[in-house]
Formats: structure tokens, sequence, C-alpha cells
């Protein structure tokens, strides 16, 4: 093939459309490689999500140059950021496009110094940039990009596939900058999703259609392999989108069951119930025309129900605005569970954003629900690690006034909602908001996605795991069992209180057993045992 | 020739300092079932609470009908020619409206001002303490006043709540509905602001609460009168009036209960600090 010179912003459009295309059929791979075998914030599929965006928006550009593709890419980028890495990579994209601007195509060379400036962008994006991470994997790849650049060739291709492989490298290469890494026996999930979209970036330049088709993404090995691989999926929930599609089919010699299979490679949330001759079904599909053009030659179509869920999601959303109290200061909180969301609306948060541990809501989301509250300063609750930096991209997207009271857990979320002060400003609140978190121990107990060696502890799958703030120490067979192990590990004599929020897999019979236990064993506390309802965490539990 | 100081029973002031400052306390009515009872005259707050453990439906309250203030006035009269009056906060009570009715209907020549506090319990006892013991000093009414204008914006209160139902049912809850509902078992501390009750903050346990209301009195640099006040709890506000009075050793801490009116509308276990003073 002919060497590339320079490529054009449609060029680098399709390029990232392809890279996007090839991330996805490693996605589920990526979320597979959590440090913590907890349910967790999907690496991969946020990525994802954040390439969607990042391509969909690029659509929009004004005009095929190189620099208005660019700026396209990092506002998609930025406003369909997930999670930590969702994030980062919507700092990378934000660089590309501040060193891309008034260009109409790009050298070699100039790829060069707009990854090198994406670098730049990104390590200045963290107040706390940690090494062995997705920052290292662009670091590197930045450096190798220029180094080509400068002494072997200027060329496009050659660039990018020294930028790849110096990447590849730099992945295998994690586990040796992060301790914990290499004790789980993985690569870092960011930096293989960075690496994935580079390859498949690569593949485009190449023309190499074919294995862009066919293949599969190359999923970086550590030097320490998985002690037990076991890629576990957890169902993301996504806010509803597309279709939802209802019908019933008459006919003769129907399969429900063929027909479900079908079904599931053209939308979500498939219900097909029925028999032989009569069948009902229930999907959400992005295309509704295709689901019909698929089942119409199989009998005879009716109660045909198309609902836009766009529009239902709209609608549920201005009708929160009406009717929402005006405060001064608005509380957006991030909480996951039926029982939690109680929890927060009922303390005084003025709008829930579903999301947490399995569940990272995008930039977009949290943007949504600023926009919609009545109050012109709004306080964000994150409430996760991982979604504590998405927060911090809101202030940036919008006019009102945003402080992020950085809590990672839900208890430190309770504490900073109850430090709440209506009388005070906002930067006050904030204040006293962040000192009553620092006050708070997190408890968090849940099952192990995989089995693993962690922290000194052997981990089997389906095994309880319990982590006090955020540092996993205790494993064992009964999550009762473990709350208590983790909950020997505090000074009880010295706490208050202590709040047990029980998961949706948990009964109240078993969480009121575990407070009575810790009531009978320190009198000064004051136990409440409060259904939080949240998914895969069976306990979450407050120490103040 | 003193001044006659009056206030109603919603101050929370003891008999045992009315009677030590010469203040006329004019108590309110609280109502249970078919039995009407005056305030702190009829019955004790001790009486109260054990009635309303007892008592199947919650209690009501009343103010005195208006004779009772025009008689309590024109009593007065015959000892001074001029009294002050320092009501409840009228957005709370309909008091201070009866107070100023009753002036019209007086039978002795007098000269009566009546001053809204837009306090109540003992954020306005304290405001009524320092007027009743200027006037023992023999200030005049139109010095007293000025002195108790002044001393309105220079009072304040915190109150941990044990429950926030009765002041629900009783209509006073105001903006302290916030913090209705609440899934988690919290203490509210609510205050008054601008003359009506506001929810200042939540605490997650008792001890808690009490630190917020010891925080509440150490924030100010300067204490003319506190008063520590419970409903139920006396040993909990004894220590809380104990640890406050080591912090400010000079300072005379009146130790109160809720009137039973008040009570009617608080509950039991209500703690609360009351200070004059100023801050930083």
């Amino acid at each position: 093939m002919a060497p590339t010179k320079s490529i054009n912003g449609q060029d680098l459009q399709e390029m990232f459309a392809a890279a996007t295309s090839w991330l996805e059929k490693s996605s589920a791979d990526i979320d597979a490689l959590n440090v913590f075998p907890v349910p967790d914030g999907d690496t991969g599929t946020n990525m994802l999500l954040t390439m969607r965006s990042t391509v969909e928006e690029s659509q929009l550009a004004t005009d095929h140059g190189v620099s208005s593709v660019a700026k396209a890419m990092a506002k998609g980028a930025l406003v369909g950021a997930r999670g930590n890495s969702g994030v980062i990579l919507s700092q990378i994209f934000s660089g590309l496009s501040q060193a891309l601007d008034g260009k109409d195509d790009i050298t070699g060379k100039e790829l060069a110094d707009a990854l090198t400036k994406a670098s730049s962008v990104a390590y200045a994006g963290l107040s706390n940039p940690v090494e062995g991470t997705i920052l290292t994997v662009m670091r590197e790849a930045a450096e190798a990009a220029q180094a080509h650049a400068a002494t072997v060739s200027d060329d496009v291709v050659s660039v990018v596939e020294a930028t790849v492989n110096a990447a590849k490298e730099s992945v295998a290469k994690t586990p040796t900058l992060l301790p914990v890494l290499k004790e789980a026996g993985v690569v870092d999930a960011g930096g293989q999703g960075l690496y994935t979209i580079l390859e498949g970036s690569l593949h485009y330049l190449k023309g190499e259609m074919e294995q862009l088709k066919l293949r599969r993404p190359w999923m970086v090995a550590s030097s320490i392999p998985l002690t037990a691989k076991s890629p576990q999926m957890v169902g993301v929930e996504e806010v509803p989108y597309g279709y939802c599609t209802n019908f019933v089919i008459k006919g003769e010699g129907l399969n429900p069951d063929k027909l479900r299979k079908r079904l599931e490679k053209r939308g979500q949330s498939v219900i097909v119930v029925g028999d032989d001759s009569v069948v009902r079904v229930h999907i959400h599909a992005l295309d509704p025309g295709d689901v019909m053009s698929y089942v119409g030659p199989l009998g005879t179509l009716h109660q045909i129900n198309i609902r836009n869920m766009d529009e239902q999601y709209r609608d549920f959303i201005e009708m929160q605005k009406e009717r929402m109290p005006a405060v001064e200061v608005a509380i957006v909180a991030v909480v996951v569970g039926e029982g939690l969301a109680n929890v927060f609306t009922s303390l005084g948060a003025t709008f829930i954003v579903p999301g947490g541990q399995t569940m990272n809501p995008s930039t977009k989301d949290l943007l949504q629900a600023v926009d919609v509250v009545a109050s012109e300063k709004v306080i964000i609750l994150p409430n996760n690690k991982n979604i504590v930096l998405t927060a911090s991209q809101v202030q940036s997207l919008t006019k009102k006034t945003i402080e992020v009271v950085p809590t990672t857990t839900i208890p430190q979320g309770v504490a900073a909602l109850l430090a709440f002060d209506y009388e005070a400003d906002m930067e006050t609140n904030a204040q006293s908001m962040n000192k009553a978190k620092a006050a708070v121990k997190s408890v968090e107990v849940t099952r192990a996605v995989r089995s693993t060696r962690l922290g000194g502890l052997d981990i089997k799958k389906r095994q309880a795991i319990g982590f006090l703030d955020g540092d996993l120490v205790a494993v064992g067979d009964k999550p009762d069992a473990v709350v208590q192990d983790v909950l020997a590990r505090v000074k009880l004599d010295e706490v208050e209180v202590i709040t047990i929020y029980y998961g949706d897999d948990t009964t109240s019979a078993e969480a009121e057993e575990v407070g009575a236990t810790l009531d009978k064993q320190h009198s000064q506390l004051q136990v409440e045992v409060v259904q939080g309802g949240q998914p895969h965490y069976n306990y979450i539990v407050s120490v103040e | 020739m003193t001044v006659k100081i009056v206030t109603d029973s919603l101050g929370d002031i003891s008999s045992d300092v009315a009677r030590e400052l010469g203040i006329t306390i004019i108590p309110l009515n609280v109502l249970f079932g078919e039995g009407i009872y005056r305030d702190g005259v009829d019955l004790t707050t001790e009486q109260f609470y054990q009635k309303l453990l007892k008592s199947k439906a919650l209690p009501t309250t009343q103010i005195a009908s208006l004779g009772v203030f025009v008689q309590s006035y024109d009593k007065l009269a015959e000892e001074s020619d001029e009294i002050l009056v320092i009501a409840n906060s009228r957005k709370i009570s309909a008091s201070h409206e009866a107070m100023v009715q009753a002036v019209e209907k007086m039978k002795r020549p007098c000269r009566v001002e009546v001053i809204d506090s837009q306090w109540a319990v003992m954020a306005q006892g304290l405001i009524v303490i320092a007027a009743a013991k200027a006037a023992k000093k023999g200030v005049g009414i139109d010095e007293l006043m000025a002195l108790t204008k002044k001393n309105i914006p220079r009072a304040d209160i915190r109150m941990a709540f044990d429950s926030l139902t009765y002041l629900e049912e009783g209509g006073r809850i105001g903006k302290a509905r916030a913090f209705l509902g609440s899934r988690l078992k919290v203490t509210p501390i609510l205050g008054i602001r601008e003359g009506e009750i506001f929810p200042f903050s939540r605490e997650h346990s008792r001890a808690r609460a009490i630190d917020h209301l010891y925080y509440f009195a150490t924030s100010f640099s300067h204490i003319d009168e506190m008063a520590v006040e419970d409903a139920t709890t006396p040993k909990e506000a004894d220590a809380l009036a104990k640890r406050l009075k080591s912090q400010f050793p000079k300072t005379n801490i009146y130790r109160t209960m809720v009137s039973p009116v008040i009570g009617a509308h608080v509950g039991p276990r209500v703690l609360g600090v009351a200070v004059l003073g100023d801050r930083g």
C-alpha cells in the first residue's frame, strides 16, 4: 500500500468510527479486567459509550476539515463521558482537538504532536495522576509517535503503527507500575481500551476491512497470568432509548424460543411469550422497522404499539421539572436502589440520577439533572469513586454554579447530605459536607465475580468480600459474617451510629440479625437497619 | 415606680424567676379532651407529659381569653402607670394579637406598650428577663423598649427534637417541613428565624445533637444570658448545662422546662439552648 502522507477530517471521523466498532468487540473482555472482583463500573462499556458519543457528534461537524471534526469529537466525548476512563478519554480528545485547531489535514508529525498534547491534557485533568493506567499508555504511545515521526518517517500510517506497538507494550507493563494490577494478575482496563482504539484506527488506516470485520481485538496479557480467569458480565442498565415495541403475531408453527433468540440480536429487554399459534413480543429496538420486517413473514401482526422511549424519558424529565420546588441550592445525588433513593430524597436530595457501581452515569446524564432542577446552584454527590471525575466535568457544560462534594460511597453521601444547612450558602455547605463525609467510615460487602488473590486473601468466585473504605479486608462464605469481620477492624467502642443498608438479595431478617448482634455487643451504639434495595451489594454499612 | 413587665407562658420562664424579677406571665391553655388547664398554673410540665403518655388524642392549645389579658393589665395598672408587654412571635401564636387588643379594653388609664419579641420559648424568655432586670433597676419604659428592640436580634435558640409529629399535627411545622419524612432516624435541630420556626440541621445521633447545641452556644463571643431547657430529660439537660458552665463560668445559666403549651407542640425529649449575646 502506498504511503499515506496525511489524512483529512473525514479520514479522522471514519477512523474513530472503525475504532469504536473494534472496541465494541472487546468491551466485555475489558469489563472483565477489574482489579477487584466486584460487579464494577465497567471500563470497557464506559469507554465504548464514550466513543459512541464521540463518533455521533463528529458526524455533526460543520465541514470535513480536521479541525472541525476534532472539535465535534471533543464535544461528543465530553458530554458522553462515563466513568473515570471515559472522562480521561474525553480529555484525550480535548487535547487532540486543541492541537489540531485550524488544520484541514494532518501529517504524521502533526499527529504525533496532537497525541503529545492529548497526553499532557489528560495528565493535567487529574489532580493525582496515577502511573500504570491509561495515562501511562497514552504518554508512552505519544512518545513513540514523536520519536518515529522525528527519526523514521512522517507517514501517518507508520506513525500510528509505532503508536499502537508502543501502546501494546505499555499496556503489558501496567502491572509492573501498579501493584494492585500485579496482584490481581490483570493489565489496566483503561489502558487496554485505549490500545484497542488505537489498534482499530490502524486497521482502518491500513484498509484492513476484513480484519476489522472478522477478527477480534488482541487482549494484552499481563506478565502474571490470571489465577482463574472467568469473565463476568454484569448487565449495564441503560436509560431507555430507541423504541419500546409491542405486538402480537398470529400464525401457524410459531417457535417462541427461536424467535426470542433472533430478536435478541435486534434489540434489548426482549420478552417473547406464547405458543405455536399466538406470540406476544416486547422489545426495545433502535430500529423497529427492522423488527417488523423480520417478523412480518411469520404470520399476521396485531396490537402493534411503538413508543419513542427518548420522548418518554424527556417527558418524564419535563414532568419532574414542574414538580420540583425552588430551593436556593439543589442537591443532585447519584444513587441506585429504591430504598437508598428514598433515603436520599427523604433527606432533601432534589434529584436522583440512577447510577452507581455497575452503572456509571454519563456527564450528560448529570448535566440533564443539573439543568432540570429549579436552582441556579447545584451540589452534586457522586457517591462512587468512578463517578467523581464525571461529575467534575459538568461545570464546564452549564452556566449554573456547581460544587462537587466528592463522595465515593453511599454512607459518605448520606453524611454529606445530613450536613447540608438550609441557612448557609453553597460554599459553606460544600465545606461542611466535605467535613462530614470525611468523618464516616464505609463498609461494603458484595460477592466476588471471579476467583483471585488480593490483599493477601484467597478469594473464590461467589464468596462474600468485604471492603473498608475501599480496601478489601475480608472474605468469607456468608455476607453476614463478612460484615462482622470488617466491622471488627473498626474501634466500635468509639462509634456512635451504625446504619446498615441491605441490598435486594439480602432479606430483612438477615440484616436485622446483623444489627441485633452489634446492638448486643456494644451498648452505646445506635444501630439502624434500612432497606437499601441496592443491586449486587448485600450490605453497605455506615459507621460514624 | 417601676415599669411592669408582662409576657405569655410561651416564654418558658420558670415561676421562681418570674417571682424574683416581678414578671407577670399570662398563661395559655392546654386542652385534653374536655379538660382545660392553664399553662404552668393548673398543670406542671411533669404532669403534662404524664397526661400526654396516657392520652389517646393529642392535646390542643389556645390562648387565654381576652378578659384574662384585660384583667391582668388592669391589676398591674393599680400598681404602676407603665406596662411593657413582650409577646411571643406573632408568626407563631395569636398571643400578640390578644395582647394588643386587650390594651383598648382596659378600664384603668395606663401606658401599655406591646412588643413582638419575634421569638418563642427561652429566646423570648431571655429577652423578657433582660427587660425585667433593667426595669427592677428603675429604667423607664422608653429605654426598656429601646433595650428590648436592641435585644431581639441578639437572641437565638436551637432545639433538638425527638419527633416533628407534634409540630406538624399542631400546624406549626412551617419551613421545618423540609425535615419531615426522613427514612433515617435523625435528630432535627430547629430554631427560629425572622419569627418563624426554621430547620437548621439534622444530626445522626442524640449525642451529636447535644454537641450541636453546645457548639451553637460556644459560637457566641459574649453572652448576657443563657438558658438550657428540656421536656422530659432533665439529667441530659443538667449535663449540658454543666458542660456549658465550664465553658462560660461567669454566665448564669437558667435551667428551665418547656411549658405544657409548648410541650403540646414539641412533644417529649426536646432539648434546647437559648442565648442572648453577641457573635464574633
